[in-house]
């Protein structure tokens, strides 16, 4: 995916994207402050917010490659099962082959599956989001702070599971955490974006541990991996 | 002492039925149809037609009757459908009080309701088909809610159907439309009896509704 120009003006903020490329099958942070347009941004990329100007080339992508987990998921007014397969269902893609179980089964709801998904915890909540972001195999998925509300055990599975499912569906996953542990274990590279502006682009470990901007560094400063 | 109010009671009760219920079922159909039409169309205009809506959902029903009569009477616009004091004109003027009702309520929810089934429908990839279909499912409870509401409406309105119908025995009487007319005669008793038949129409009609939408599971919140 190539970003170029990309500028969204609001009355109070502005995002402005002079340049951002992912490559396919690479799983990429975006960190920065609060109201640094984040999810902004993610949300232009996956078609919610439409750009004021500039380009988006999702070079083949269409709409149904496209997902989204975000940090208040929605969820159909029924069982946890048929939030789970609606993308399923959508492409008319049998859920069969012991697919949902397995996810099922990461999302921590084996057996639950006949439960009402909206009486589900925050947590479990974020866990079938992602699960059912990731169940028909994208080929680009944003993801919006959802891990921020899983505790270790169920973050490092689901970190565990993207890896296996990049070596069997590459995706290109891009990942909004404060949470530095987590984007320091799952992605290879990583964006900062302050006041609506991609600050520094590089990999995990530069960015994490090597910053170069004031800025990156004056964010890093109060936070711990 | 009820025994010539049980005699016509039946009739009455069959009246009734017979405005009140298709009365109720288009409305629906049309309430929400405009009510999400309006909701996910953006035009030049809309908030005057969503203010003209509200103003038209505490329409007083003896200007719609009177409308309706002005309409439907021998030298009136529609005066050659020869249906004035007709079960049909008491459907007309029903549908015109109820359908601003269901309307109004279905876009208020569609309002608050829809932007977020809409970026959820997205972001799972769904059709323009998919993500109206998934409206209707997710807003379901609140499109019975506002059919319930409209039925309510229907089944005790009485300035209207009074009008347009003009109470006849046996032909255009309904419920209300004879309590009214008992009242006035000063038969408190029967029609306080014929009120509590009301009543127990609307409770009936209203658990069939129920049953026909069936359960659905309710849980905490985020607990």
């Amino acid at each position: 995916m190539i970003i170029t120009d990309l500028e969204k003006n609001f009355s109070q903020f502005r995002l402005l994207i002079d340049r951002m490329v992912t490559k396919p099958g690479t799983i990429y942070g975006l960190i920065g402050p609060n109201g640094s347009g984040k999810t902004t941004a993610l949300k232009v990329i996956a078609g919610l917010i439409k750009a004021d100007r500039g380009k988006i080339d999702y070079e083949g992508l269409v709409k149904q490659d496209i997902t989204m987990a975000p940090r208040k998921p929605y969820f159909i007014h029924d069982s946890v099962y048929k939030n789970l397969t609606y993308p399923l269902a959508l492409r008319k893609i049998p859920p069969g082959d012991g697919l949902v179980e397995s996810f099922l089964s990461l999302a921590g709801l084996s057996g639950r599956e006949g439960q009402y998904a909206p009486s589900l915890s925050a947590g479990e909540q974020q866990k079938l989001s992602i699960a059912r972001a990731m169940i028909f195999g994208p080929k680009l998925v944003l993801v919006d702070e959802a891990f921020s509300n899983l505790d270790m055990e169920s973050s490092l599975a689901f970190e565990e599971a993207i890896k296996v499912s990049q070596k069997k569906n590459p995706a290109t996953w891009i990942v909004i955490s404060h949470q530095l542990a987590n984007i320091h274990r799952l992605c290879s590279h990583v964006f900062f974006m302050d006041e609506g502006n991609l600050v520094e682009f590089g990999e995990a470990g530069q960015i994490l541990f090597d910053p170069k901007t004031p800025k990156l560094k004056r964010y890093l400063q109060h936070l711990s991996l | 002492m009820f025994d010539a109010l049980d005699a016509g009671l039946l009739n009455i009760i069959i009246t009734t039925m017979k405005v009140t219920l298709p009365s109720s079922a288009i409305s629906a159909v049309l309430g929400t149809a405009l009510g999400l039409l309006l909701e996910g169309s953006q035009f030049y205009g809309k908030r005057i037609i969503v203010r003209i809506n509200r103003t038209l959902m505490g329409s007083p029903p003896v200007v719609v009757g009177l409308v309706c009569y002005l309409l439907f009477m021998r030298k009136g616009v529609f005066g050659f459908m020869d249906i004035l004091f007709s079960v049909k004109a008491m459907v007309v003027a029903q549908v015109m009080i109820i359908t601003p009702i269901i309307s109004g309520m279905v876009y208020s929810s569609a309002e608050r309701n829809a932007p977020n089934i809409r970026s959820f429908a997205h972001t799972m990839g769904a059709s323009a088909g998919q993500t109206r279909l998934l409206l209707i499912k997710e807003l379901k409870n609140e499109v019975y809610f506002a059919a319930i509401s409209g039925f309510g409406r229907a089944i005790s309105e009485v300035g209207a159907v009074m009008i347009v119908g003009g109470n006849i025995r046996g032909k255009t009487r309904t419920m209300t439309t004879a309590i009214t007319l008992l009242r006035n005669q000063g038969n408190y008793s029967e029609a306080i009896y014929l009120g509590c038949v009301l009543m127990a129409i609307a409770l009936c009609v209203q658990l069939v509704a129920d049953n026909l939408k069936g359960k659905e599971a309710v849980g905490d919140d985020n607990y």
